[in-house]
């Protein structure tokens, strides 16, 4: 219980440290959302069109006050309004948070599946032959620039085959080639991790006994692999689901989608403050419960860790590296 | 805690795993019928790596010649062009054709691969260095500096790596060397969690308690047996992120936060002709190849040194 | 381990695949048809309409920003309308029109029978609401004055169909600001809302009275622009004057360029804006339509700021402007829609005067210039004065077609004479600043759209664009007080011919004291599909979708 609490404190501890350094950062860019926004000169505003205008939105209030207000505003609920826009930003989060969403878990679940294939792709024995072409898969995924995979995926999957429309399609159609193009680079540490996986329980004595005994390899495989690939393959949905949402926003750009990533790319350019803040603490807040709910989820994947662990936490100098 | 454990693992089996080529190919030759028993010659089986590690290591060479002495593989300027060959496709004189404003893509490349190689290198030295110093630092110090430390690399893990990039560019100005820095900080925290349990695991080793046991002091000791046994990985990580960091730069680049022109840049090149995949595919295809070839090669390479680790 | 000759196959395999693919899709196109014979319009259908960005609110002062004008021309009517050909005014909102003698009140009838699509009457009292609002602005509710209406004072509503404006000075170019999107009339209760409330998110609760009304809005998507059945009082001169033809227009937001062309090629949009320049060959080559409506303003070029101490020297923007190829620009760069410019306003604007002949290309010339202005060659090819090199800044003009492209191909030929032309490209912010300040961006990029005489003004004038940073930001002097007051001429003489000659006489002195470069006249480029007819579009290139009608089956 105690180790829960602890876990709490520091999580708090972390959601605060990054809206903090979040204001800081986002304070010490050059200019401001309103210089950006009437500023322009194609708005042709006079010089005491802007002042005006600077005065009404506050923009000189001091910083601490500044930083105080909105803190108190977000422990509130109320995240403010777009400056750019004047939407506010609880509609803004709405409006894009569940497409970004789905995008992401359709994503990360292809990306699995899409590992699998290629780790069992690498393992068949009929096509030991080109067995390496599949090895160096992941490596080649990892390679391409996910803008070029989705403005190719679009040429030929939507123009040339005419198989999926990217205007305005379907609710089931719309995600075919983005979650696509959002996989593939991440099913590569994926397939990374089986295929060592495979290589790494293939290499154990244990397996020439088993097979001795008359088991049938596949599901010794199977098994063992199985045990040995979920753990690091969860905690790098807890990593690489944050980065995702961050990720995105090519994948949002190249499809015309709305999303969290796109919206943080263009609050970043219009330095929108407002928004920017709420999308940190949506996303240290998803960081902090994926890593909880990981954290909490281990020992009931993997009984093996559950003494284990309540030694580490008895005795934290001995902690040491687990799945490896 | 364990959480940093399981991430800091996961993270070197991304960077380790699958990648790991002697021990792995030893173990995909037996693969596809395990239990029949090993076949393969010695000779065979660490041979074959070897020629990919000679190529991939041959082609690195190459584009650091390029980095360093272009004028020896292009006769064109990579900035001055002449409008009248605007557009051209790939040709014997413009190997990689033209764009937009006549000027040789191929010399672009050339010349461009001293901003891409050295912008990477910046972005792997921020993240090797920053990290690393926090991970040593963390795995071998008490349980509270420990446990500030790893919430601080918590933040910037909760901070979206887009926004964290983005804002160090706009702080910093436009640049390959600022671009760098800021793919740099995104990879922070990856060091800093991987060289931590390497450290901790390297701690609990007999040989260090042993080290400890005998007196030896806690620096020393750090530096003598701790260091060079968890450095493998970590390098490894850093071969590896070689190749991601000239991803990101380019995934900069098409979001506009690229390296200011007329700078020739691979990512800013493939970003920028993008526009023309239709039209003039050369202008992003071309380019696009040389960086695949690139990361692939540096994989490798990464690949090699782990291996080195693993089975020494 | 993987042989690389396998995994070099395989690379190639793909990316030859993916090429060839991507290659074809430009050619395999639908077989085109044949718009020529268009019958009789349509009534019905829904059109698929691509833009390029989101719109960023729908505050008619605020609509020059292409998204937003985009959407307010097909939403809001206006009291007059400019024809963007004759760019002669009628009667649309208002039935007639008159000023007094020196321009400073003007009177409008507004015509009986408009309602706004909640179903409340258009009368005089809510056009005076509206002009009081974007005439004075509101910086407490955020909402900004109109830059198109100069002068404003007040209004007065004389009775239901009668509404007269005063103004503080003369304000000859007030007529054509209410014929512009910036003046778009808004219904009671929405003229109430909030800066906030007019962004992204609620624009279906813009309420004007024209032909279309919004639905379906997601923020960052696009929305629908939905047909009002009740519609009849399009201006005479329009070719519909019911009902819209189309049901609905689906603006979709495709911010990739070659997402846009290809998704049109491929039958999946009926019309996409912001067609580049290097797309269109593309684009008519498999049969489909090119529109350009040009935008009738200051031509898209370079103003030179003379009060920086380098530009200072008149030598010096001469030999830049003899140093710059604008043929070879247009020709490498743009297509013919894109006229090379012969004056800083559009051949197309109104009181355009020929000032070609000051912007010849002469390298030689350009050269002598410099050596006789002081700035010796240096060793590295990059001229020098008093050891500092003869370096330039120019802003990356973003929303302008190619402007990346073009400088980058002016700062070749520049360096040809020895001028070191660097393009700013930066953070929004550090931009915002940099352009204001003449010590950082030397040359500005940029054009401004407007079918009014004023447009001149907009440009230059120090309190309102001031590109060429005549009122320096840091202490608000102004470098040429002469400049100030030609523009001030312009936006104030009452009488038509003589504020004519005052334009006139602005592009003269522009040309003669070598400001600027105009590059050339600025389209705004849509590509339809063949089933897509009627397109029209506003004075300076919004999209007006009354009279568009498709035979798609």
């Amino acid at each position: 219980m105690r180790y829960v609490l602890g876990r709490l404190g520091q999580a708090a501890a972390v959601l605060l440290a990054a809206f903090t350094v979040a204001f800081i950062l986002l304070q010490a860019m050059p200019g401001d959302a309103i210089m950006i926004k009437f500023e322009n000169p194609e708005l042709g505003l006079s010089p005491d069109q802007i002042a005006a205008l600077r005065q009404a939105y506050g923009a000189d209030t001091p910083l601490p006050a500044q930083y105080l207000h909105s803190l108190l505003g977000f422990l509130g609920g109320d995240f403010g309004y777009s400056i750019q826009s004047g939407t506010p930003v609880r509609q803004l989060l709405a409006e894009v948070v569940p497409g970004t969403l789905i995008l992401a878990a359709l994503g990360f679940v292809s990306a699995v599946i899409l590992a699998v294939g290629i780790t069992i792709l690498a393992n068949l024995p009929g096509l030991r032959r080109i067995a390496d072409v599949f090895r160096s898969l992941p490596s080649l995924f990892v390679a391409v620039p996910v803008f070029w995979l989705g403005i190719v995926l679009i040429q030929v999957f939507s123009f040339q085959l005419r198989l999926i429309p990217v205007i305005n399609p379907g609710p089931i159609e719309g995600l075919i080639l983005p979650v696509l193009t959002l996989a593939v680079p991440i099913s590569a540490p994926i397939a990374q991790i089986l295929i060592r996986s495979v290589d790494d329980v293939l290499g154990y004595p244990f397996v020439a006994v088993v097979r001795a005994r008359g088991a049938d390899p596949w599901w010794i495989l199977w098994r063992n692999v199985a045990r040995n690939a979920v753990l690091p393959a969860f905690t790098m949905a807890g990593v690489l689901f944050g980065e995702l949402i961050g990720g995105a926003v090519v994948t949002e750009t190249v499809f015309g989608r709305a999303g969290v990533g796109r919206l943080t790319a263009d609050a970043v350019t219009q330095q929108d403050t407002p928004i920017l803040l709420a999308i940190v603490l949506l996303s240290a807040t998803a960081f902090v419960v994926i890593n909880l709910v990981v954290d909490l989820l281990y020992p009931v994947l993997d009984p093996r860790l559950g003494p284990r662990r309540r030694a580490r936490v008895a005795a934290p100098r001995e902690r040491k590296v687990v799945s490896v | 805690m364990s959480i940093d454990e399981r991430e800091a693992a996961a993270e070197r089996e991304i960077s380790v795993g699958g990648t790991a080529p002697a021990e792995r190919d030893e173990r995909a030759a037996r693969l596809p019928d395990p239990f029949t028993p090993q076949r393969r010659s010695l000779r065979e089986r660490i041979g074959r790596p070897r020629i990919a590690v000679v190529l991939s290591v041959v082609w690195l060479i190459l584009v650091v010649l390029w980095a360093l002495f272009p004028s020896v593989f292009t006769p064109f300027d990579p900035i001055a062009g002449n409008a009248a060959e605007a557009q051209q496709a790939p040709s014997l004189a413009h190997p990689f054709g033209t764009d937009a404003t006549g000027r040789d893509m191929f010399s672009r490349v050339v010349y461009g691969s001293i901003n891409s190689l050295s912008g990477a290198l910046i972005a792997v030295s921020v993240g090797f260095v920053i990290g690393t110093a926090i991970g040593v630092f963390a795995g071998s110090s008490r349980r509270l500096v420990d446990d500030i430390l790893m919430r601080i690399v918590d933040v910037f893990l909760a901070i979206p790596s887009l926004l964290l990039s983005l804002s160090i560019i706009i702080l910093l100005g436009f640049g390959t060397a600022q671009a760098a820095i800021a793919v740099g900080f995104t990879s922070v925290a990856a060091f800093a969690r991987l060289s931590r349990s390497e450290v901790v695991r390297v701690r609990g080793t007999d040989y260090v308690e042993a080290a400890f046991a005998s007196g030896g002091r806690f620096l020393p000791v750090l530096w003598r047996h701790v260091l060079p046994n968890s450095l493998n990985a970590v390098l490894a990580l850093a071969a590896l992120q070689f190749g991601t960091a000239v991803l990101s730069i380019s995934t900069l680049g098409f979001l506009g936060y690229g390296a200011p022109p007329p700078t020739p840049e691979w990512g800013l090149m493939i970003a920028e002709g993008r526009n023309y995949v239709a039209t003039a595919w050369w202008l992003t295809t071309l380019p696009g190849a040389v960086v695949v070839l690139v990361v692939l090669s540096a994989n490798r390479v990464s690949a090699a040194i782990a291996a080195r680790g693993r089975i020494s | 381990m993987p042989k690389p000759r396998r995994i070099l196959a395989g690379l190639a395999a793909a990316t030859v695949l993916a090429i060839a693919l991507a290659g074809c899709s430009a050619n395999a196109s639908p077989a085109p048809g044949s718009s020529t014979e268009a019958g009789a319009p349509v009534t019905g259908g829904t059109l698929v309409y691509l833009e390029h960005q989101t719109h960023t609110g729908l505050y008619p002062p605020g609509a020059g920003f292409y998204p937003n004008g985009g959407i307010v021309n097909n939403i809001a009517d206006r009291l007059v309308y400019q024809d963007p050909k004759t760019l002669e005014f009628e009667p649309w909102i208002a039935s007639k029109w008159e000023s007094n003698a020196d321009a400073t009140e003007y009177t409008f009838t507004i015509r009986d029978g408009v309602t706004f699509s909640d179903g409340t009457p258009l009368d005089a009292a809510v056009v005076a609401k509206n002009f009081d609002l974007y005439g004075l602005g509101d910086p407490a509710r955020g909402l900004t004055v109109s830059e198109a209406i100069n002068n404003y004072e007040s209004s007065e509503v004389v009775d239901k169909n009668t509404v007269k404006f005063h103004f503080s000075a003369p304000s000859p170019g007030f007529l054509q600001a209410t014929s512009t999107i910036n003046s778009g009339l808004l219904s009671d209760k929405t003229l109430d809302l909030t800066f906030e409330k007019f962004g992204p998110g609620n624009a279906a609760n813009i309420i004007g009275s024209g032909p279309f009304t919004v639905e379906n809005e997601k923020i960052g998507t696009g929305l629908d622009l939905v047909a009002r059945k009740d519609y009849k009082w399009a201006p005479k001169s329009w070719s519909n004057q019911g009902r819209p033809y189309l049901d609905r227009i689906q603006i979709t937001v495709t911010p990739e360029a070659s997402v846009r062309v290809g998704a049109l090629l491929a039958g999946q949009a009926g019309l996409v804006r912001n067609v580049e320049a290097q797309d269109e060959p593309q684009v008519t080559g498999a049969g489909f339509e090119v529109f350009a409506p040009q935008t009738n303003g200051v031509n898209n070029g370079l103003s030179l700021r003379f009060r920086n101490e380098k530009l200072s020297d008149i030598r010096v923007r001469q030999a830049l402007i003899a140093g710059i190829d604008r043929a070879e620009l247009v020709k490498t760069i743009y297509t013919k829609n894109y006229p090379l410019a012969t004056s800083v306003l559009s051949k197309t604007a109104l009181g355009y005067v020929n000032t070609e002949d000051k912007f010849a290309y002469d390298p030689k010339k350009a050269e002598t210039l410099l050596d006789e202005a002081g700035w010796k060659l240096g060793s590295n090819g990059i001229r020098e004065k008093d050891g500092k090199p003869l370096t330039l800044v120019v802003n990356e003009a973003a929303p302008q077609p190619r402007s990346f492209d073009a400088l980058t191909l002016v700062s070749q030929q520049l360096k040809k004479v020895g001028v070191d032309l660097q393009i700013l490209k930066a953070d929004a912010g550090t931009y915002a600043k940099a352009i204001q300040d003449a010590d950082q961006v030397q040359i500005y990029h940029s054009m401004v759209g407007r079918a009014d005489l004023d447009v001149i003004k907009s440009q230059f004038y120090s309190k309102n664009r001031n590109t060429l940073l005549n009122r320096d930001n840091s202490d608000q002097s102004i470098g040429d007080p002469k400049l100030e007051e030609l523009l001030e001429a312009v936006a104030s003489t009452a009488d038509p011919k003589a504020r004519i000659e005052a334009s006139q006489t602005v592009q003269k002195y522009l040309a003669d004291e070598a400001y600027v470069i105009p590059f050339f006249e600025e389209p705004q480029v849509f590509a339809a599909a063949t089933y897509v007819h009627g397109f029209a579009s506003e004075s300076v290139g919004r999209p007006s979708f009354d009279g568009v009608w498709i035979d798609k089956k």
